[in-house]
């Protein structure tokens, strides 16, 4: 026989061999992406495979002759599941997708312990792992709570439902109420008793609604067939992790799929006495007495809205500022709520950093003193509080989930997870959702729309990505803001400012008359884009319930809205949003925009 | 000084066990008015047999608050007497009204019924497995087996009758 021949017969009784010995070979080439993406699959099954490297091997170009006459197909990758040929990356895909391939792959295949396991049960995580079971999926979701450094903690639910938007908005509302009792007596209320506030009954009524959620989502997780766990989660393989109880015990648990959902923690100081006598919002809704004067650090959405209801319970507020105020928002606004807090008796500290903390005496509260340096001069500032609220932004738990062990990359800077436009981490079969993300909105119904959307991609064939374009949102200052879009800086860096018109208005709530307060504080601005049909590419307003009058505009914009729509609208009068149906100064025309009458 | 402190977290241990039952079974066994599904006790003695429903201990510890599942097996589940099972929670406003009421009605049967007190945030793992979902849930238990149960505010008649009807009067 002549020596080809021989080859032939060789190469054709090795690919017989491999076929028959293992459970999956792919024949394939390594810079191939269609082999990779095979190989991607079987790795997510978590199922062994035998590469054969075809551009590797010496004679590859034979085996691919080989395998054309065996199989009639030239290229790779060429799969073959428990002998049989299986055929390229397509009909693998599709093989996947109705299950033609977990049936030839047998029973091993579904050896994980979960579909999913979700870490982190807030936001996100409750939203990703309760649509998924309602699909049919088995699925577990473990949340655990650190305790802060102080020893507060609490129960299911995440961030938003225990120390962030609800408390949060609860304390906001005490602090309107505040207003409106002093509203009240210009309106004819009489009432002789001076108006106290006492700490501990808000803190205990909030408290119990936040007590009573946590039960009402324990109890959607059962009535879902969700499994919880109430342990902290870490990665030690790449679909395995350890889980570890309260009391120290550890269980390991396997899925095909993960989904990190882990959220953010406050960021401390990194200066003596910070941990041992600072307080930040993780610990402010639960403190236990009312925490006097108080100096709020840091100048985030989250330090502005805790010092504004704090001076509305009518404390003494000092709110130490690096820099700017609400960076990332559209300045002009934000200034404009920094002033009415200033107006409202909360004093800002500008251009100071802390550098330490020392407490004076212990107590509750006790008695702290506090030593700032300028940010630009030598100047010292020492100060004397009750408390002091850390509130210089927070930092996503990521460090200690055993990311390294799964192989997912977290930007070092931050400890963020890139994902692509489907949430998918560099590991294809770990996504991540919520305030983890880099460079995506840090808001409750984001994590929640992300979560249910990847849960339905993942599990019932839809193609339905989140959309965080034109997200709207609202700071819950005393004065509060809402917008949705663009600030004008951005619009401005994006569009450029000779394609923008920005049309703005100051307003006076008819409920502000009577009792003759912030007249013409209250402030209106969309910002069209010339070049589309003057589409409102942002939208802001400062004033009174924002939150419910932006999520309207929201909609609209989700529509993409025009001037001239507003325009067309017709307004509810007398309402403060009735301002966006009428405005006709432009900001370039610098014409009044002070308001009188209707 | 900050509030609440570890203890206050809801726990619950993976459902597994020999004696767990699925939330909907629960619920489903709770209208009819036997079900064997919630019978792991070997206890067939009668509950009115005077000997049995009057013993001195009972009478000390005739509304208890239950500490573990292991207790509640040992005291609820095995009890000889028929027991009433207050699920309830601290943050929970009604149950601060019923509970007082409950003992007021137990307290009237001299000893031929107890009480047990479940915090569900404390036991959540027993609460979830009753089938709990709001609270204040009462439920009433004889050996071992779910026999009525009510979720909500009940005034002090309709409780007396709710316990006459759980020690057969
Ligand atoms: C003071 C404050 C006010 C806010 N106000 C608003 C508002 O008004 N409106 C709004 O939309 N958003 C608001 N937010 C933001 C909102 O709370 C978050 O965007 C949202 O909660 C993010 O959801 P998430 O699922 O990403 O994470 P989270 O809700 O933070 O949940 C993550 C959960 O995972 C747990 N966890 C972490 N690591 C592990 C682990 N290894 N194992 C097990 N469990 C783990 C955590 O304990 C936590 O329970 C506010 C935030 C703060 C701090
Ligand atoms: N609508 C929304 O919810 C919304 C909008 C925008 C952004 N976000 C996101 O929300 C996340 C968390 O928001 P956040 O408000 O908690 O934090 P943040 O936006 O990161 O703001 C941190 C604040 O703390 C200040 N700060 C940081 N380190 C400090 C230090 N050492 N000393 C003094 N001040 C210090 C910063 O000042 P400097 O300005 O000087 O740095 C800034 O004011 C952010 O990461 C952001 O991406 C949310």
């Amino acid at each position: 026989m002549p020596p080809v021949e021989t080859e032939h017969g060789q190469i054709k009784a090795r690919i017989r061999e491999l076929v028959d010995t293992n459970r999956v070979v792919i024949f394939s080439k390594s810079y191939c992406p269609f082999c990779k993406k095979v190989k991607a699959l079987f790795e997510e099954l978590n199922v062994t495979c035998e590469v054969l490297e075809l551009d590797l091997i010496e004679n590859g170009s034979s085996y691919q002759d080989v395998l054309t006459e065996m199989t009639g197909q030239k290229t790779v990758p060429n799969v073959f599941v428990n002998k049989t040929h299986v055929g390229g990356c397509d009909k693998t895909m599709q093989a996947y997708k109705d299950g033609h391939l977990q049936q030839l792959l047998g029973a091993e295949s579904t050896a994980y312990d979960y579909d999913l396991i979700v870490i982190g049960g807030g936001s996100g995580g409750l939203a990703c792992s309760k649509e998924a079971a309602a699909l049919g999926k088995r699925v577990m979701v473990l949340d655990y709570v650190v305790p802060t450094p102080l020893g507060t903690t609490w129960g299911l639910g995440g961030t938003c439902v225990n120390v962030g938007c609800i408390p949060k908005k609860l304390m906001h509302q005490t602090a309107l109420l505040h207003t409106a009792l002093e509203d009240a007596r210009k309106f004819g209320w009489e009432f002789s008793e001076a108006v106290s506030h006492n700490w501990e009954t808000m803190k205990t009524a909030v408290n119990n609604y936040i007590g009573s959620l946590n039960w009402g989502y324990r109890v959607s997780l059962r009535d879902k067939s969700v499994e919880y766990t109430n342990a902290y989660a870490e990665f030690v393989e790449p679909h395995k992790i350890k889980a570890t109880n309260k009391r120290g015990k550890e269980t390991f648990y396997t899925a095909a799929k993960f989904v990190l959902a882990t959220g953010e923690r406050p960021r401390y100081l990194g200066i003596p006495g910070d941990k041992e006598y600072c307080i930040t919002s993780d610990d402010l809704f639960y403190l236990s007495y009312c925490p006097g004067k108080t100096l709020v650090i840091g100048a985030s959405y989250v330090a502005l809205e805790c010092g504004g209801f704090l001076a509305g319970l009518g404390l003494d507020v000092t709110i130490m500022v690096r820099s700017i105020l609400l960076r990332g928002f559209d300045q002009d606004m934000a200034n404009r709520a920094g002033d009415h807090m200033e107006t409202h008796g909360v004093k800002f500290l500008r251009q100071f950093v802390p550098i330490k903390v020392e407490q004076l005496e212990a107590g509750t509260p006790g008695r702290l003193k506090v030593t700032a340096k300028s940010t630009e001069t030598d100047e010292l500032f020492e100060g004397e509080y009750n408390t002091v609220l850390i509130a210089v932004g927070r930092d996503a738990c990521t460090g200690s989930i055993g990311l390294d062990k799964a192989g997912v990359k977290v930007n070092s800077k931050n400890g963020k997870v890139p994902v692509n436009d489907e949430e998918q981490t560099n590991v294809p079969h770990i996504y991540a959702i919520g305030d983890i993300l880099e460079g995506k909105w840090e808001l409750t119904p984001v994590a929640i729309q992300a979560g249910k959307l990847l849960a339905r991609r993942l599990f019932a064939g839809s193609s339905v990505k989140c959309d965080y374009v034109n997200v709207p949102t609202t700071v819950f200052t005393p004065l509060e803001y809402g917008s949705c879009g663009l600030s004008e800086e951005k619009a401005i860096e994006y569009h450029g400012e000779e394609n923008l018109e920005i049309f703005h208005s100051l307003f006076w709530p008819l409920e502000f008359t009577i009792p003759g307060r912030d007249n013409n504080r209250c402030y209106a601005k969309i910002i069209c884009n010339k070049l589309d049909s003057d589409r409102v590419i942002g939208f802001h307003y400062l004033g009174p319930n924002a939150g419910e009058v932006t999520q309207g505009f929201g909609a609209a914009m989700k529509c993409g809205v025009t001037k001239e729509q507003l325009d067309n609208t017709i307004g509810i009068h007398p309402t403060c949003a009735e301002i966006f149906t009428t405005m006709e100064v432009t900001k370039r025309s610098g014409g009044d925009i002070k308001q009188s009458g209707c | 000084m900050a509030a609440r402190l570890l203890v206050r977290r809801t726990w619950a241990v993976s459902v597994k066990g020999f004696r767990r039952l699925p939330a909907a079974a629960a619920a489903a066994a709770s209208s009819s008015s036997r079900s064997s599904s919630l019978n792991t006790s070997a206890h067939t003695r009668s509950f009115l047999s005077p000997s049995r429903s009057l013993p001195l201990s009972s009478h000390r510890c005739i509304s208890f608050n239950v500490q573990d599942h292991d207790d509640f097996t040992e005291r609820v589940i095995n009890s000889d007497l028929p027991v009433l099972v207050d699920f309830h929670a601290q943050w929970c406003g009604p149950c601060k009204i019923l509970g007082p009421r409950l003992e007021k009605a137990i307290g009237k049967q001299k000893g031929r019924v107890a009480m047990a007190k479940v915090d569900i945030d404390e036991h959540t793992d027993l609460a979830i497995e009753y089938g709990v979902s709001a609270v204040p849930t009462v439920i009433a238990m004889r050996d071992g087996n779910i026999i009525d149960q009510f979720v909500g505010i009940k005034d002090e008649d309709q409780l007396d009758s709710f316990v006459n009807k759980l020690i057969g009067q």
